[in-house]
C-alpha cells in the first residue's frame, strides 16, 4: 500500500502538468490576438534566462526530476561533490572556516536587525497570549521526530509540545495510508506539507488559498535546503532521527523570516518571474555584455541586483537558473547587511538545479553605499580570488565605457509613477511575460504605501492568482469591484495581468485599459524588460 | 469500501467515482473520558459495521484535530480537515456533541497492465467545503425537526434514548443523502415563493384566516403551491427545514396521484368524494376506511426560549398543498380530521383552481417563454427566498442542473469570495470554456448568472445582466 501512495504522487505531478498544457492551447485564442507566447510584450529576442515555469508549477513539479534533466544535458557542469555533514568533520576546514564565519556575521547581523527594527523578531513572545495567536501567519518547520526547527513567532522550545502534536497528526493520517492537507476553521487555515525528512505546517489567517499557502511552505523547505544541501539533510537524519537541526542552521533564521516577508510583499515570488531595474536598452546591453566579458572557466551565473530587482544576469550556455533559485539569492543578499563590508564568499545550494551540491557564490556590493550587488556564482570552492578578479575586470570596463555612472544615475529614479501609462483610475498593476520569466509594475501608489496595506493589495493579487491558476477550473479573466477598489485579472498564452483600479473605475475602463497597457509596455519593452539575455 | 455510482468516462476506460459517503458519526468527548472506554463517547456511527477499534481511532482524530485547533483560537475549532482522499467535516450543534461527516474524493480509476491493480487518483479540489458543511448542519436541523434536540432526548431517557433515536433517524435519513448532487442551493438551504399577483394572495390569506377561526386547535398554517411557499406562519428556520422535508421528501412520495389519470386506481379517495380534491399527505390515507389511523409525524419548533412539540398535518388539493401544526399535547380524533376535511377540501380545490388560472393569465402578459441566453440562481438571506432556473428538479433523490458541475463549482467559488468579505461585491469571470459567470452581492441579496454569450465582452455581459434584473426581478419575489 505504501507504494500505492507513491504511485499517486507521480500520478498527481502528471495529472498537474496536463492542465496547464491544455490551459495554454486554450488560451492561444485568446481575445488579444498576436500575443501568443514569446510574441508578448517583454518576451526575450532570443532565449530565455530562466527555467520554463507555468505558475504554480513549483507547487507539484519535484526538484529531483528537473535536476535529471539538469544534469543529463550536462554532466560536467554539475555542482561540486557533495558536501557531508559538519558534525561529522570530514568537511574541509577552509569551508568549514567560511561557513562558520558567515553564520557568527549572520547571527551578529541578526541581533543589529532587531535593535534596529526593533519587532525583528519576537522570540520572547507568550505562545498562550492572544497576541501570539493572532499573528497573520504563523509557519512552523519540524523534523520527522516531531523536533522543533523553526517557528516564525515564540521560541520553539516553548512550542515543542504543539509541534509534537502536529507530527503525531501527520503521522497518524499516514497511518490510515492517507495524507493530512489542512485543517479549515473559521478565520484561519492550518496548511500542512510533507517534505521528507522535514514537516513543515503554516497557520494562516489570510484569505490566500490552500494551494497558495502550500507553495509558500514550499519556499521555505528549498530555503533550508539552500543552506544544507539535500542530501545532507537526509544525512544528518539517517544517522541520528532526533537529531536537533537547529544546531545546523544556527543564526539563520533571518533567512527564514525574510523570506516569509518576501512571500507577503513581493508579486515576483506569487508570479514565479523578475522584475528588472528600468534601465535603457543601449544601457542594458553594454552593462551585460561588460559582465558577460569577465567570466572565469568555473563561472555559471554572473547575477547583478540593484535591491531585489534585476539588472542583468549572463549564464553559461545551456544553463538556466530557476526564478525559485534566484528569489533565494536575492533573499540572502536581502537578508543580510554583511555582504555591504567586502567580498562575501559563501557555499550555497541551488535546490530547483541542483539539491545534492552547493554551488560557491561571491557576492559583493559594486559601493559599501550602492544598491548594486553583483552574486558571481560558481562551482569551484577554490575560486574566490579568480571570481574577485572577474568584478574587478567588470567594474573597469564598465567605467571605461561610463556605463558606471549611466547605472547609478537609473538607480536615482528606480522606478516608475502609474500615471506614467496614462490610464485614469488605475492605480496599479502587476504584468508578467510568461516567456521571459520577467515581470514588471509601478511604483506602489498612495492609498497602498503602509505596510499594511501594501500586504493587502499583495493579498488581492495572491486571491486573482489563485482562482486564475484553479488546478481544475482555470479562468480566463476575473473582474471584481468592491467598496475599496475594482480589480481586474487576465492571463493569456502569452502573459498575465493584473489591474487594480479605483472604485470609480468603469467596466468600460478595464476593457480600454487592457489595450493600451499593452501598448504601453510594448513601447517600453526595452527599458522594462531584459530584451537579449547574454551567455557566456 | 463504498464505490457507488461508477460511471464510464471518456478514453482509456477510466473509472470515474462522484464523492460519497465514508462515515458518518456523532460523538459525546464527555462520556467516555477515561483510557479503556472510548466506545462510550460513540453514539452513531455509519456504517455500524465498522470494527470498534477503528470506530474508536476516527473519533479520536476528530477530537485531537479539533484539540489541536484551539490552541490557534480556542473558541473557533475546526471545521473541516482535507486529506489526500477524503474530508471530514465537523459540527457541534450542542454543546460537547459533535457530528462528523467524512466524504471520499471523487477520484479516477486508471487501469493498469495485466497483474497490476488499477492507479487510484484523488480529485482533492472538487469538494466544496461550504457545500458540505450546509449539508451536515442539514442532517442535524431535520433529525431536531422530528426529534427535537440532543440535550431533550437525554433529559427524557439519557444516552440510551439518544442512541436509540439517533439510530431510528439517522438509519434511513443517510440512505436519502446525494452527496454527488449536492451544490450552491445546499449552501442557501433557500425557499422557493411563488409568484402572485395581489388579489389572489389575499384570497391564500384570508382562507387560512377563515381556517385558524373555524378550527381553533390549529397553531400554525403554512399553504405552497407547486412545491413553492406562499404563506408560513413558521419561524423563518423552522420554515426553513419544514420546506426541505415537504419538497424533497414528502410532495416527491405523493406526486403519482396527479400525474395517473382520472380514473387510475392510483386515486383511489377521489372516486369516493366528489365534491372536491383534498386529501391527506400525512395521516389518514382514506377517511371513509374504517380501520384508518389518525396519527401525525410529529414535529419540533422554536418558540424562542424552548421547543414546542407539534403534530403536523398536510393536506393536499390539486397543486396547492396546507400544512396545519396542532400541539402534540392535543389527540387527534377522527372527528376532527373529517370536520378538517370537510371544510378545507371544497375550498382549497377551488383556490387551487383560481391561483392555476391566475398564474396562466399572468404568463400569457409576460410573453412566451423564449430559451434565454441565461441561467441564473437567486438567493436573499432575509426572507430565504430563492428561485434558479439552473435547477430543472430538486427531488430526494436527484439534483438534475441544466449546467457543467465545473460551473456550478465557479458558482461555489464565488460565493466563497462574497462569504469572506462583508460588504457589496460583484464579481465577473469568464471560465476557459468561455461562458460568462457573474456573481452580485448587495446587501442581503446575491445573484449568480451564467451566460453562453461566448464572443461577448465584459460590458456586453454587463448589460445582459442589467437587463435579467431589470426584467426578472420587478415582481418575481411578492414577498420580497
Amino acid at each position: 500500500m505504501e507504494a500505492d501512495v507513491h504511485n499517486k504522487s507521480e500520478a498527481l505531478e502528471n495529472d498537474s502538468l496536463a492542465p496547464v498544457d491544455r490551459l495554454r492551447r486554450l488560451r492561444a485564442d485568446s481575445p488579444t490576438p498576436g500575443l501568443v507566447e514569446g510574441t508578448e510584450p517583454g518576451a526575450g529576442q532570443d532565449s530565455a534566462m530562466f527555467v520554463h515555469a507555468q505558475s504554480f508549477e513549483d507547487l507539484t513539479a519535484d526538484g529531483e526530476q528537473e535536476e535529471e534533466v539538469q544534469e543529463g544535458g550536462d554532466g560536467s557542469e554539475r555542482a561540486p561533490e557533495v558536501e557531508k555533514p559538519r558534525s561529522e568533520g570530514e568537511e574541509s576546514e577552509e569551508t568549514q572556516g567560511q561557513r562558520g564565519e558567515q553564520e557568527r556575521e549572520q547571527a551578529e547581523e541578526e541581533e543589529e536587525e532587531e535593535v534596529q527594527s526593533g519587532g525583528g523578531r519576537v522570540k520572547e513572545e507568550d505562545v498562550n497570549s492572544e497576541a501570539w495567536r493572532s499573528h497573520r501567519k504563523h509557519v512552523f518547520v519540524l523534523s520527522e521526530a516531531g523536533k522543533p526547527i523553526y517557528s516564525r513567532y515564540g521560541t520553539e522550545e516553548a512550542l515543542s509540545s504543539t509541534m509534537g502534536v502536529m507530527m503525531a497528526l501527520v503521522s497518524f493520517v499516514e497511518a490510515g495510508k492517507n495524507i493530512i492537507r489542512s485543517i479549515h476553521a473559521e478565520g484561519y487555515k492550518v496548511v500542512f506539507l510533507r517534505k521528507s525528512p522535514l514537516v513543515l505546517v503554516g497557520v494562516s489567517r489570510t484569505r490566500q488559498s490552500e494551494r497558495e499557502l502550500t507553495r509558500e511552505l514550499l519556499y521555505i523547505y528549498y530555503q533550508i535546503i539552500s543552506l544544507l544541501t539535500l542530501t545532507q539533510l537526509n544525512h544528518v537524519f539517517q544517522i541520528k532521527q532526533n537529531y536537533d537541526l537547529r544546531r545546523l542552521l544556527a543564526g539563520t533564521e533571518h533567512l527564514t523570516d525574510n523570506l516569509l516577508r518576501l512571500l507577503d510583499r513581493d508579486p515576483g515570488l506569487l508570479l514565479s518571474a523578475v522584475t528588472c531595474l528600468p534601465l535603457a536598452g543601449s544601457l542594458r546591453d553594454v552593462i551585460s555584455s561588460s559582465l558577460q566579458a569577465a567570466k572565469a572557466k568555473s563561472l555559471v551565473f554572473s547575477i547583478l541586483l540593484a535591491g531585489s530587482r534585476l539588472v542583468t544576469l549572463v549564464r553559461k550556455k545551456d544553463q538556466y537558473l530557476h526564478h525559485m533559485d534566484l528569489h533565494l539569492l536575492f533573499n540572502l543578499v536581502g537578508s543580510s547587511s554583511t555582504f555591504r563590508e567586502g567580498e562575501g564568499w559563501t557555499p550555497v545550494c541551488l535546490p530547483k538545479f541542483n539539491t545534492a551540491g552547493f554551488f560557491h557564490a561571491h557576492i559583493s556590493y559594486l559601493e559599501p553605499a550602492s544598491d548594486l550587488c553583483l552574486i558571481l556564482v560558481s562551482t569551484d570552492l577554490e575560486d574566490f580570488f579568480n571570481l574577485s578578479d572577474c568584478k574587478r575586470r567588470f567594474l573597469e570596463r564598465l567605467r571605461r565605457r561610463s556605463a558606471y555612472q549611466a547605472l547609478q544615475e537609473a538607480l536615482q529614479a528606480p522606478s516608475y509613477p502609474v500615471s506614467q501609462v496614462g490610464i485614469p483610475e488605475l492605480r496599479h498593476f502587476v504584468y508578467k511575460s510568461k516567456s521571459s520569466g520577467l515581470y514588471t509594475s509601478p511604483e506602489i501608489p498612495m492609498p497602498y504605501q503602509s505596510e499594511e496595506e501594501q500586504e493587502r493589495l499583495m493579498g488581492l493579487y495572491k486571491y486573482l492568482h489563485s482562482r486564475m491558476h484553479h488546478p481544475t477550473r482555470p479562468l480566463r479573466s476575473i473582474y471584481r469591484c468592491a467598496e475599496k477598489e475594482n480589480l481586474l485579472a487576465l492571463v493569456t498564452s502569452g502573459f498575465e495581468l493584473y489591474l487594480c483600479f479605483s472604485p470609480l473605475g468603469t467596466k468600460a475602463l478595464a476593457v480600454s485599459a487592457i489595450n493600451k497597457l499593452l501598448k504601453w509596455i510594448r513601447k517600453e519593452e526595452d527599458r522594462l524588460f531584459i530584451l537579449s539575455p547574454q551567455t557566456y | 469500501m463504498l464505490m457507488i455510482s461508477p460511471r464510464m468516462a471518456a478514453g482509456m476506460q477510466d473509472k470515474q467515482y462522484t464523492p460519497s459517503l465514508l462515515n458518518f458519526f456523532i460523538y459525546n468527548p464527555k462520556f467516555g473520558p477515561r483510557e479503556g472506554e472510548e466506545e462510550k463517547k460513540i453514539l452513531f456511527y455509519h456504517p455500524s459495521e465498522v470494527e470498534k477499534n477503528e470506530k474508536i481511532r476516527n473519533v479520536g482524530l476528530c477530537e485531537a484535530i479539533v484539540q489541536f485547533t484551539r490552541t490557534f483560537c480556542p473558541s473557533k475549532p475546526a471545521k473541516s480537515l482535507h486529506t489526500q482522499k477524503n474530508r471530514q467535516f465537523f459540527f457541534e450543534p450542542e454543546e460537547n456533541f459533535w457530528i462528523v461527516m467524512v466524504v471520499r474524493n471523487p477520484m479516477v480509476e486508471k487501469p493498469n497492465k495485466e497483474g497490476k491493480p488499477p492507479t487510484v487518483e484523488y480529485q482533492e479540489e472538487e469538494i466544496l467545503d461550504t457545500v458540505y458543511g450546509a449539508v451536515l448542519q442539514q442532517c442535524y436541523s431535520m433529525y431536531k425537526l422530528f426529534n427535537g434536540t440532543f440535550g431533550r432526548a437525554m433529559e427524557a431517557g439519557g444516552v440510551e434514548l439518544l442512541i436509540q433515536k439517533l439510530e431510528k433517524f439517522f438509519y434511513r435519513y443517510l440512505q436519502t443523502l446525494h452527496l454527488h448532487s449536492c451544490d450552491l442551493l445546499d449552501v442557501f438551504g433557500g425557499i422557493s415563493f411563488f409568484p402572485l399577483d395581489k388579489m389572489t394572495y389575499l384570497k391564500i390569506q384570508s382562507f387560512v384566516n377563515r381556517v385558524e377561526e373555524s378550527l381553533r386547535l390549529i397553531k400554525y398554517t403554512a399553504f405552497l403551491y407547486n412545491d413553492q411557499l406562499i404563506w408560513s406562519g413558521l419561524e423563518q428556520e423552522d420554515m426553513r427545514i419544514l420546506y426541505k422535508y415537504l419538497t424533497t421528501s414528502l410532495f416527491p412520495r405523493h406526486s403519482e396521484p396527479e400525474l395517473a389519470g382520472r380514473d387510475s386506481p392510483l386515486r383511489p379517495e377521489v372516486a369516493g368524494n366528489l365534491l372536491h380534491y383534498g386529501r391527506f399527505l400525512t395521516g389518514p390515507s382514506n377517511l371513509k376506511d374504517p380501520e384508518a389511523k389518525f396519527r401525525f409525524p410529529r414535529i419540533f419548533v422554536n418558540t424562542g426560549d424552548g421547543y414546542e412539540e407539534l403534530h403536523l398535518i398536510v393536506y393536499k388539493a390539486m397543486s396547492a398543498a396546507v400544512c396545519f401544526m396542532i400541539s402534540a399535547s392535543v389527540e387527534l380524533s377522527r372527528e376532527f380530521c373529517e370536520q378538517l376535511d370537510s371544510l378545507v377540501g371544497p375550498q382549497l380545490t377551488l383556490l387551487a383552481s383560481d391561483i392555476c388560472e391566475q398564474y396562466n393569465i399572468n404568463r400569457r402578459i409576460s410573453g412566451p417563454d423564449k430559451e434565454p441566453q441565461f441561467k441564473f440562481i437567486y438567493f436573499n438571506h432575509m426572507n430565504l427566498a430563492e428561485k434558479s432556473t439552473i435547477h430543472m428538479r430538486k427531488t430526494a433523490s436527484v439534483s438534475l442542473t441544466s449546467v457543467h458541475p465545473d460551473l456550478m463549482k465557479i458558482l461555489g467559488d464565488i460565493n466563497c469570495d462574497f462569504a469572506r468579505v462583508d460588504e457589496d461585491e460583484e464579481i465577473i469571470v469568464k471560465a476557459m470554456t468561455d461562458y460568462w459567470v457573474v456573481g452580485k452581492k448587495s446587501d442581503q441579496r446575491e445573484l449568480y448568472v451564467i451566460l453562453n454569450q461566448k464572443n461577448a465582452n465584459l460590458i456586453e455581459v454587463n448589460e445582459e445582466v442589467k437587463r435579467l434584473c431589470a426584467t426578472q426581478f420587478n415582481n418575481i419575489f411578492f414577498l420580497d
